[in-house]
């Protein structure tokens, strides 16, 4: 389990993450969502300790988490948005480099090396230097360093950002059985479906503080099921409905420049994005 | 254990740029073993200055070995590839990737210094290096590499490290005993000088190369730098707020 708590970031007069508290239960599948600057990618440095809180804990399993906390972090593996890897080492020495840097024998990082190339893909690309793949082979190279270790805690920041549509639901699959065996995942992303499609919860956070905190289904319960669109003066505006009768009623007086359609996460984060920022 | 895995990323690099690395720890000495010490002949105390030349010349070798083996590495981990990112989520102490780091470092730049004293072998000179003499290599490298370290901890952009070399290195590798005695710098100056780390290395190298005891005092000296350096690293690296 992780538990977070009044979690703060400043950098000078500027809070990247403001008093975050959240728990995440074992085997979870968990979904940071936000703008860009919202404090994602803070929030996931601090939670693999790169970056130190100003204010606030995370606790591992009830045991604080910092950079003297081996116990903690053999437990984690995190898949960054940035390439953070030795660009002048070969696939094969990457693996080696993270099977050593967690103590795996010598045998079993053979073994494990063959086994999650092969499985993705890169077996035949083993001796070809980081510098020289392509941004998706990059990226699959990193879920199999995070992968090598069985980590009971993954973080990924934006693991399919750029990624195209077919490695991206392969990607989504590949989360999905990990998550099965009781992985619990952490993830970053831009792509609303993909945290529909994939999060048990989600969190959606703005300018570092947290806003709304559950299932999508329920975030979208909570904003109405029925989306209207409607197109005023060149710009589309909706308006969210919890009854489909009343959704219907209308979108019958808005006339012909109107449709209805179910609402999305997608539509949640930008009313709740949108919110903060008229707020502010 | 932690430290291992550290040397064997350095060997890596070391067996991939191998030939590389064995270039630029060659020219730099040699151009001025060929100017200073075969081009302009002269003396030194009534010797031939090359005999005072070549053990500053190792000195400075591994100086520049070791701190450019880390500091170029490091800043670049760190700031451009992000590499570090991976050691410091893993289970390995930090504290032994520190001293992977110093060990590691300190190894190329007694490469470095081997290659100067295989490239001298031929000039038959009579010059002593012994044992104590890799020590002082060994210890004047782990020196740099912290100092190294240290630095790419400062590191704002990849590109502060060649900055670092011209700040400190360069400067060094010309006032600290390496071309010229202390002695003859001006009183307060040369105290000053003489005190850095690479001034006591060519001090108690060139001492040993002449059969003479170069003392206990640089050792001391050296080992209180590598305290010192070793400390703010270990600092950085569990304290930094942003690494």
């Amino acid at each position: 389990m992780i538990e977070i708590k009044n979690l703060t970031k400043k950098f000078g007069d500027f809070t990247a993450v403001d008093h975050l508290n959240l728990t995440i239960g074992t085997g979870e599948f968990f979904g940071l969502l936000g703008p860009n600057g919202a404090g994602k990618t803070t929030t996931i440095s601090m939670l693999s300790t790169v970056l130190l809180p100003t204010e606030g804990e995370i606790l591992i399993d009830g045991t604080r988490l910092d950079r003297k906390a081996s116990a903690q972090k053999r437990k984690l593996s995190v898949i960054t948005q940035e390439y953070s890897m030795r660009q002048d080492m070969t696939m094969d020495e990457v693996m080696e480099y993270q099977g050593r840097l967690y103590f795996m024998p010598k045998k079993e990082i053979r073994r494990k090396t063959e086994e999650l190339l092969d499985f993705a893909g890169l077996l035949e690309y083993r001796y070809r230097t980081v510098r020289h793949l392509s941004g998706g082979m990059k990226r699959k190279l990193m879920i199999c360093r995070a992968l090598m270790i069985e980590p009971e805690i993954m973080l990924l920041d934006e693991p399919t950002a750029g990624m195209d549509a077919l490695s991206r639901r392969q990607m989504w699959n590949l989360l999905r059985q990990l998550n099965v065996r009781q992985m619990t995942i952490v993830l970053t992303t831009h792509y609303m479906e993909e945290a529909e499609a994939l999060c048990d919860r989600v969190a959606l956070v703005s300018r570092g503080k947290l806003g709304s905190l559950d299932t999508p289904a329920n975030l979208i319960a909570d904003l109405g099921a029925y989306a209207v669109d409607e197109v005023i003066d060149d710009n589309t505006r909706s308006r969210y409905f919890k009854d489909r009768d009343e959704a219907i009623r209308y979108l019958s007086a808005a006339g012909g420049q109107a449709s209805m359609r179910s609402t999305t996460l997608e539509d949640v984060f930008v009313e709740h994005v949108g919110q903060r920022l008229t707020r502010k | 254990m932690g430290i291992i895995t550290v040397l064997w990323e350095k060997w890596v690099e070391f067996r991939r740029d191998f030939y590389k690395i064995t270039v630029a720890a060659m020219i730099s000495p040699l151009m001025y073993l060929i100017i200073f010490g075969m081009g302009i002949q002269t003396t030194s105390h009534g010797e031939p200055y090359l005999h005072f030349l070549i053990p500053g010349i190792v000195a400075m070798a591994t100086m520049t070995g070791s701190f450019s083996a880390v500091a170029q590495n490091m800043t670049v981990q760190r700031l451009y590839e992000k590499a570090l990112d991976q050691v410091m989520v893993s289970p390995t102490p930090l504290w032994q990737f520190i001293l992977g780091q110093i060990i590691g470092g300190s190894l190329r730049g007694m490469y470095a210094g081997t290659v100067i004293l295989l490239l001298t072998l031929p000039i038959r000179t009579g010059l002593v290096f012994n044992g104590w003499s890799f020590l002082l290599m060994f210890l004047n490298g782990t020196v740099f590499s912290t100092l190294a370290l240290v630095l790419s901890f400062l590191s704002k952009s990849y590109a502060d490290a060649p900055r670092y070399t011209s700040y400190i290195i360069m400067p060094m590798s010309f006032l600290c005993n390496t071309f010229f005695s202390t002695d003859q710098m001006p009183a307060g100056f040369r105290q000053v000088i003489g005190f850095l780390p690479l001034s006591q290395t060519s001090r108690m190298i060139r001492a040993i190369s002449a059969g003479e005891d170069p003392g206990h005092i640089g050792y001391v000296i050296l080992l209180l730098y590598l305290a010192i350096f070793t400390g703010i690293s270990i600092w950085f690296i569990y304290k930094k707020k942003n690494l």
